[in-house]
């Protein structure tokens, strides 16, 4: 390593000061509110969804790790068997315009037909507002609000943080099992786990 | 006879590179024609053989590049011309990437992942655990991860069993998954092969790869200097890293070897003390467990990183930080 290399470590240690990163919820809180516009030209307001499980789901098309839960079903079955249960599912876009996974309305609008997703609703934040209430670090990042509007799980998808689909069935998916344990009235085993993935490519975002 | 100045240019940029191959020719990877360009220098040489030349050597030139991987090559290179039955060779995965493009350390921060290796060995050779590089914090936003950009080695260990024979040559592979990145990320893959001889001579050095290695040796953490004393303590948002050097510290960054104990981009907030300095490391949102210690690479300058094993100090106080005994990290 140069020197000139750790300077610019320390800089960057300095600078790194968001506000956003102490203001950002944690398990346990009040899910924060917003207001949304989606794909399908609807306003989505989270508060309006009080009294039903909500699951945010961080999208961008051209994330491997996303690609591996798309292509091989996963994440659609999901969504299927979930709103299924009358759970809410909000899948969620924080790219930046001109970053990977920004897409206009219509574009979405096509992806989910031609995916045959399933989500309530997919929620345009090219500002990163919700991402950064939400602290996304990733995608696919997932988060579970109940009933109560209290986060009770944010992080990985599942416990293989790889881009291999053959992972997919033998995985243990932490979405499910919360809201499983949640529904059935237990404590939520595993309410926060290290969310894999592409970082999630805000406006600021460098790598 | 008239030679094209773009074929004297073609046969002089991949000669180096020839060069510092030929040293491996031995491994069994390179290459009859190794001595080819000394012998054809002549500019009377007839075109077409010269052409074929340049050609060939254009071939060499791309297999000293190491093997794709998006953005970048992949070289797997051995430290000792062969394998001594009862000793350890060292391997490395020697990395270049192209500007910009990173790959990651064993923990990757808030995204990517660590390269993985498969090997396919023949029976009496094992693997020892990976010795991965300093990392850099990389971005400076609300997400950082940790990694390498440009040209990174990792380094496995190769255990021969006593019981090796030592006859012939044993092919060593190695199936390597990496996830390269910049701005977006790209899973890639390739197979990585080394055909070595057995000997139960006492192992000797390849001399092109010496270099390689006692390069990135010095990229490597080392343990705690003895009379250094590193502690930690918590309360309720952060871990506080102190240490006594004996002389006051103005920098120093931590790197957690354990995913999800520290907040990768908060800033980590550096107290300089007469003896040494005192790091406040915010704790993750993703952290739920207490830990009972703390294990990473801590870096106080450029050629100055250590391991660092410390246990969380209780409220009574009564223990002392650890060093990592060996510069090797196990996950």
């Amino acid at each position: 390593m140069k020197r000139s290399n750790l300077a610019t470590m320390f800089i960057a240690v300095v600078l790194c000061t968001s506000p956003l990163l102490i203001w950002a919820a944690k398990v346990g809180d009040p899910a924060p509110e917003f207001t949304a516009t989606a794909s399908n030209g609807k306003t989505v307001r989270l508060s309006d969804y009080r009294g039903k499980y909500v699951v945010l789901e961080w999208h961008n098309n051209g994330c491997p790790y996303v690609g591996k839960h798309y292509k091989s079903g996963n994440m659609q079955r999901l969504q299927k068997q979930w709103t299924g249960e009358g759970v809410v599912w909000f899948t969620i876009l924080s790219s930046a315009p001109g970053k990977q996974g920004y897409v206009s309305a219509s574009d979405e609008n096509d992806y989910l037909a031609k995916m045959q997703a399933a989500p309530t609703a997919a929620l345009l934040d090219p500002t990163g507002e919700i991402g950064h209430l939400y602290d996304a670090k990733t995608s696919p990042q997932m988060v579970v609000i109940n009933p109560q509007g209290v986060l009770i799980y944010s992080g990985a998808i599942d416990d293989k943080p790889t881009t291999d689909l053959q992972d997919v069935p033998t995985a243990t998916n932490y979405v499910s099992l919360a809201l499983q344990q949640a529904m059935a009235g237990k404590q939520v085993e595993t309410p926060a786990t290290r969310p894999y993935g592409c970082s999630v490519k805000y406006a600021d975002s460098r790598h | 006879m008239f030679v094209p100045r773009e074929m004297l240019r073609i046969r002089q940029k991949p000669r180096t590179r020839l060069q510092r191959q030929k040293g491996r020719a031995h491994m069994g990877r390179l290459v009859d024609h190794a001595k080819m360009p000394e012998r054809n220098l002549n500019p009377e040489f007839p075109r077409l053989l010269i052409f074929l030349l340049a050609l060939s050597l254009c071939v060499v030139g791309a297999r000293a590049a190491g093997t794709p991987i998006p953005h970048g090559t992949v070289e797997l290179i051995a430290e000792n011309q062969w394998i001594t039955s009862g000793h350890t060779l060292n391997l490395g995965f020697r990395f270049q990437m192209e500007k910009g493009w990173h790959i990651y350390w064993i923990n990757p921060g808030d995204s990517g992942e660590a390269p993985k290796v498969k090997w396919q060995l023949p029976a009496g050779l094992t693997t020892g655990p990976m010795e991965w590089p300093t990392p850099r914090r990389l971005g400076a936003t609300s997400i950082v991860d940790y990694g390498y950009e440009d040209t990174v080695m990792l380094i496995v260990p190769i255990h021969a069993n006593q019981n090796l024979a030592a006859s012939g040559s044993t092919q060593l592979t190695a199936d390597l998954r990496v996830l390269v990145c910049r701005e977006v990320c790209i899973p890639g893959n390739a197979q990585l092969s080394l055909t070595l001889p057995v000997k139960s001579q006492p192992p000797a050095p390849d001399p092109s790869a010496t270099e390689l290695f006692t390069v990135v040796r010095k990229s490597l953490p080392r343990p705690l200097p003895a009379n250094w004393k590193v502690s930690l303590a918590e309360d309720k948002d952060s871990f506080v890293l102190a240490a006594n050097l004996g002389h006051q510290s103005t920098q120093a960054i931590f790197f957690p070897l354990a995913e999800s104990q520290i907040d990768n981009a908060a800033p980590q907030k550096l107290l300089p003390t007469a003896a040494g300095f005192r790091l406040t490391l915010r704790k993750s949102d993703q952290f739920v467990k207490p830990i009972e210690r703390l294990q990473g690479v801590l870096v106080l300058s450029a050629d100055q990183s250590y391991l660092i094993d410390v246990p969380l100090s209780k409220p009574d106080g009564a223990n002392k930080n650890t060093a990592l005994k060996s510069t090797r990290h196990d996950k």
